[in-house]
């Protein structure tokens, strides 16, 4: 192989690598700038905590989903959900947890269903939505990608704002009524677990409502449980295993209608063997 | 033409070939960014949020815990940068409110010291 230029080829190999040390490790290139859709999946939960902090403050569901859509979620109310089941199973404050599992039945309803201060209210009629960029508003928010050696945002280019039409203020409705038992049924199934107490939580709509609290009293003492912790059931599902022969009081929130005087029931199966069954109630806001 | 002159072509040649592939074609790629990073009108929207919630339940301490995901900066300072992109981008009077209401509790919040062992 006289007359290979071998000594080129290595050299541009060397100068290649030398290239690629320079553009990976010593100035790779930094984002700055970027859109809430590319940031970590926990800093994601810590924004739509905010967001369903400041819905809980405003009651602007439409500024609400304007934010959640910046995060680029398939489907919102099911990425509330579950980070509220999250919240819920990690023992976060019960606070935090409702408003994140509010913020998703109200965008699956489409309802705002907090109630307002009077103070709060007031404010809230005369806010209106920032505004988004040009670039937002259209979906196409791709990160800037400049190779520079220290970035800082105060070296970048002012940002040019381009006013765009902003969603109209969601009027605040009256807040929910309480949840009232419309059905309860006998569950005698043996192969369930003895004395289950199941609970579906509905709205009106009979759309299933996550996070909602279930308060179950019984001889002095009191358990408070939640829906949505079982979503392979359904959103609005609970369970309670109940011990024979006590009589339970259970209601949805502190001022729900209460279903009271429920035991287990009593069961034979098809070999006339006796077992204590269960209970399937539905509670549903008028 | 002098013998060292060729690879150094070459070398100056494999160079730019490697910053091209390594900022254009192949670039390193950045995901699970940080809130430090966002855009200037998102972290301002962010701080928004924020504030609407301080100003519903007026704790300072859980705004600054929040504000603390920027890291770096104080809180008071993060909420004062929030307020001057808002002003500089035509946020809505009410917004600028809450902004200013929040950058004043941030200015004035004194965080609780956490006493670690016994007696100092």
């Amino acid at each position: 192989m006289k007359g290979f230029p071998w000594v080129s080829l290595i050299a541009i190999v060397i100068g290649f690598s030398l290239g690629l040390l320079y553009a990976w490790v010593i100035s790779p290139i930094r984002y700055i700038d970027t859109t809430p859709n590319t940031l970590r999946a926990d800093f994601k939960d810590q924004f739509r905590i905010a967001i369903a902090a400041s819905y809980a403050s405003t009651h602007d569901l439409g500024r609400a989903k304007a934010r959640l859509a910046l995060l680029g979620d398939a489907d919102t109310s099911q990425a509330l959900t579950a980070q509220s089941q999250r919240m819920l199973a990690a023992g976060e404050a019960r606070e935090d947890v409702q408003q994140v599992a509010q913020l998703a039945t109200n965008l699956i309803t489409g309802l705002a269903q907090f109630q307002p201060s009077a103070t709060v209210q007031a404010t809230v009629s005369q806010v209106t939505v920032p505004p988004l960029t040009a670039a937002t508003a259209a979906g196409t928010n791709t990160p800037t990608v400049i190779p520079v050696e220290s970035p800082t945002l105060e070296s970048t280019p002012a940002i040019i704002f381009t006013p765009t039409a902003r969603p109209t203020h969601t009027p605040v409705p009256t807040p929910g009524a309480p949840y009232v038992p419309v059905a309860q049924d006998t569950v005698c199934n043996s192969n369930l677990t003895e004395g289950l107490m199941q609970i579906s939580v509905v709205d009106k709509h009979n759309h299933q409502i996550p996070g909602a609290e279930i308060i179950i009293t019984w001889s002095g003492s009191e358990e408070h449980i939640f829906t949505g912790l079982k979503p392979e059931i359904a959103n609005g599902y609970a369970d309670y295993i109940m011990q024979a022969g006590v009589s339970y009081s259970v209601r949805v929130g502190e001022s729900g209608t209460p279903a009271s005087n429920l035991t287990a029931p009593s069961c034979t199966d098809s070999g006339g063997q006796t077992f204590t069954g269960g209970l399937h109630l539905i509670f549903q806001q008028p | 033409m002098p013998r060292w002159i060729p690879p150094l072509i070459a070398i100056v040649m494999g160079i730019a070939l490697g910053l091209v592939y390594g900022w254009v074609i192949n670039p390193v790629q950045f995901v699970d960014t940080t809130p430090n990073s966002l855009r200037a009108d998102y972290r301002a929207d962010y701080v928004l949020m924020i504030a609407e919630t301080y100003h519903a339940n007026q704790d300072a301490g859980l705004a600054a815990r929040r504000l603390a995901i920027f890291g770096g900066d104080t809180p008071a300072a993060i909420s004062a940068q929030a307020l001057q992109t808002g002003q500089a981008s035509g946020y809505a009077p009410n917004d600028i409110i809450l902004l200013q209401e929040l950058t004043r509790a941030m200015q004035a919040y004194q965080p609780v010291p956490t006493v670690i062992g016994g007696k100092p």
